[in-house]
């Protein structure tokens, strides 16, 4: 009685192949069972034959599994009534050195019907006897509430499988807005000649670079998320398509050409690179500014009058120029990215540990003041990423940074801070990795949820954009990937992973349970789904305040830092596959009391 | 007289298009000498604090960020030092920087860059490395007082140069570098 149950034989199987499902969080691998990490613990949903639910203005998924034992060619077909957009991808199944294991992660769009063989060609996997696929069902806001009927089939040269799909679409709509923004960070843009096109000498001036750009925006939106670029290193030098040329110096400084930054930055900001998505066509909310201590002033004047001269009249004239395009969804971020360990500024923007590094904030907040007008309708914001010192941060910077980015283990030390930040306006994000594929599969919704228990507003992964050298034949894990290119499958765009998929998923249940705060309480839908996630009550989520937090930063160390985050994790070791299901369930439980 | 300033102005600005080797080399000769006489010495050595000194050679198998979390300077003499290098790197009439970099007293010899800048080139810097091995061209400007040139890396050129304190005594060296096709992406990470 182990994950063995989660495991749905079709009413109609032909001799050795078959076609199967799994519950979106129970992982297939190539050999037709589940990976061992998704295992242990809870129930999966398809006890009687693959019967969904789902809320309308969503996604609903699973796994569906193709097994020819004998190997060889097969077709899989999949029908859905025209309510239901029906989206069907193909499992990578990457392998990992440190536990010699297959773990499927990107997911590659194929289209339907799909026409392969066993063992999957590229995949290059000895013996394998089943491929798995990701199954989108886009359930929009208009669709019918009612029972929707559709089949999967597998023909091989054994014969033909077939599985039949019932999926109940309730009244239910899940808010469009979400109440946890889930960021995507990346650095830079010279990963994206790496991908793709390396090679091409103008790459970075045509408008594939730019669309490419778009694209990693657009498949993370689409994936109810944010994507970020910062476009400056440690040394102050920007990109060139990250901020606006300049020319002069001192009360000469000056703007002399938006043309790359408009290209880059245009169609995200007033929304047009969002078109035809399911979700619309919007401005992103975020986005680095490109200042930096070395820009748009040069630190040459650092302390005189220049300083502040070149500083002013570039910032001021960003924001005239995004004013007069409209550009005022978005929230602009002056956030400082440096650390001295690179050798180039004296004081840490990033991760500040040191009390005389606080100087420069409030200098650079007197600026920005000084550039933008008080009545502008441009969203600037002032954001700081802080750990070592974050609660000296919040009383010294109150009125300075109004946008924290706060280390995960750290912050759940304060559980006074987020009712404070938000009482004075303050946005606040916390920040970490994201879950390797050897860990259970809902780990990748731990984040998430701990960001609305602690009722701040979003979560960063620090990097997701890098799978590593060889992820498809020796994968690291996918610690800072949650896509991949798409470009070994002739498809030259990113395409997505599981664990975003898993994500986006949960990101919508949040919402939609949130939703329900006119039937019950805050408090208690809170409780309940921490209750279900992990037998939690949410004050648990925060840990108690250790001995550590009242020394000195500077006397920290990680491995204290680390000890005193214990606790903390402790919570999590023994999550299982079916804890994110188990929330889910609650919230379609009351989105079915829906009229 | 103005036709003759007008010609050196046209080389000068002409230059960073058709920039050649000897003409980049010539240049950052130039520039390393200059700084040479213009950086002090006995503030460069008092940018690292001695705090972050100590914590930089401990090795803590429980914690592998112990050298870099607990880097530091003093602002000062920093600021100061900086500017300097960002005042020469203006000498040279295309893109380049001006580095510091300072022996450690360790054996064997380590040394670690102390200032980088603008344009975030350097020939020598593994990127994200706190401090490494002695760079055995600047152990030779570090004994000799010798100005040098490197051009190790395909394209890259880089002069070393001498910086001394009030007694004497070399205590760092200058890098004015730069490269013969600039990557406008690299380093921004």
């Amino acid at each position: 009685m182990r994950a063995w149950w989660l495991l749905v034989w079709l009413a109609s199987q032909a001799a050795g192949a078959g076609l199967e499902a799994l519950p979106e969080f129970f992982r297939p691998d190539p050999f037709g069972e589940v990976v061992r990490a998704d295992r242990g613990g809870g129930l999966g949903a398809f006890r009687n034959g693959v019967a969904l639910q789902a809320a309308r203005g969503g996604y609903v998924s699973f796994h569906l599994l193709a097994k020819v034992p004998e190997s060889g060619p097969y077709t899989l077909s999949l029908s859905f009534p025209e309510a239901v957009k029906a989206e069907l991808f193909r499992e990578w199944f990457h392998f990992t050195e440190r536990d010699k294991s297959y773990y499927p992660d990107a997911l590659i769009p194929v289209s339907l019907p799909y026409r392969s063989r066993l063992p999957e060609p590229d995949n290059r996997i000895e013996k394998q006897t089943a491929q798995a696929f990701w199954v989108d069902l886009w359930i929009g806001r208009e669709a019918k509430p009612g029972t929707y009927k559709g089949q999967a089939s597998l023909e091989t040269a054994e014969g033909r499988a077939s599985l039949p799909i019932e999926l109940k679409v309730l009244p239910a709509l899940i808010p469009e807005e979400d109440v946890v923004t889930m960021d995507h960070n990346s650095y830079g843009s010279s990963w994206i000649a790496d991908f793709f096109g390396r090679q091409r000498k103008d790459f970075f001036e045509s408008d594939e670079f730019f669309n490419l750009i778009h694209a990693y925006h657009r498949i993370f939106y689409e994936h109810r998320g944010v994507f970020h670029q910062l476009g400056y290193g440690h040394g102050g030098k920007v990109g060139p398509e990250f901020a606006p040329a300049l020319e002069g110096s001192g009360r000469n400084r000056r703007i002399s050409s938006w043309r790359l930054y408009d290209r880059h930055y245009g169609p995200l900001l007033d929304g047009s690179a969002f078109a035809g998505t399911r979700r619309g066509a919007r401005p992103i909310p975020f986005v680095y500014l490109p200042i930096n201590p070395e820009w748009p002033a040069s630190f040459l004047w650092w302390g005189e009058p220049g300083y502040e001269a070149e500083f002013v009249n570039v910032v001021s004239e960003m924001e005239r120029h995004f004013r007069e395009k409209g550009w005022t969804k978005t929230r602009f971020e002056m956030f400082f990215n440096h650390k001295k360990r690179y050798k180039a500024f004296p004081w840490d923007g990033d991760e500040t540990r040191f009390p005389e590094d606080l100087r420069y904030y409030v200098e650079y907040a007197r600026l920005l003041k000084k550039a933008v007008p008080e009545e502008t309708p441009v969203r600037f914001v002032f954001r700081a990423d802080a750990s070592w010192m974050m609660e000296r941060q919040f009383k010294e910077l109150a009125g300075v940074v109004n946008f924290w980015v706060c280390g995960g283990s750290e912050f759940g030390w304060y559980q006074y801070a987020p009712r404070m930040l938000k009482q004075r306006g303050d946005i606040i994000w916390f920040y970490g990795g994201t879950p390797v594929v050897s860990e259970v599969s809902s780990a990748i919704t731990t984040n998430p949820l701990k960001a609305w228990i602690w009722g701040v507003d979003g979560y960063v992964h620090w990097l997701t954009v890098s799978p590593g050298r060889d992820p498809w034949f020796h994968f690291e894990g996918g610690g800072t990937a949650l896509v991949y290119p798409g470009e070994r499958f002739g498809i030259r765009a990113p395409i997505p992973s599981l664990r975003l998929k898993l994500q986006r998923n949960c990101v919508q249940d949040i919402a939609l349970l949130d939703s329900f705060q006119g039937k019950r309480s805050l408090e208690s839908l809170k409780a309940e789904a921490a209750r279900r996630y992990n037998g939690s009550k949410p004050q648990e989520w925060w840990m108690p305040r250790p001995a550590l937090a009242d020394l000195p930063p500077w006397e920290w160390t990680n491995s204290s830092i680390d000890e005193a985050a214990r606790p903390g994790r402790r919570l999590f070791t023994g999550l299982d596959a079916a804890a994110w299901q188990r929330v889910r369930d609650f919230a379609l439980q009351l989105a079915g009391e829906e009229r | 007289m103005r036709t003759r300033i007008l010609f050196g102005l046209s080389i000068l600005v002409a230059l960073p298009a058709c920039a050649q080797p000897d003409s980049m080399a010539r240049q950052l000769d130039e520039v390393a000498r200059v700084a040479t006489v213009m950086v002090d010495g006995d503030v460069c050595q008092r940018i690292v604090t001695p705090r972050a000194m100590k914590y930089m050679l401990k090795v803590d198998p429980r914690d592998r960020w112990l050298g870099s979390d607990n880097f530091d300077v003093n602002h000062e003499a920093y600021i100061q030092t900086k500017k300097t290098l960002l005042r020469l790197a203006r000498l040279a009439s295309f893109p380049c920087d001006v580095n510091l970099w300072m022996p450690l007293q360790t054996d064997p010899p380590k040394i670690q860059i102390v200032i980088r800048n603008t344009n975030e080139m350097s020939q020598f810097w593994p990127w994200g490395t706190l401090y490494q091995d002695m760079i055995p061209q600047m152990k030779t400007v570090l004994e000799t007082g010798r100005r040098m040139t490197v051009q190790d890396k395909p394209g890259w050129i880089s002069v070393l140069a001498p910086v001394y304190n009030s007694l004497g005594d070399v205590v760092g060296v200058v890098e004015a570098v730069s490269r013969l096709e600039r990557d406008a992406r690299e380093n921004v990470k």
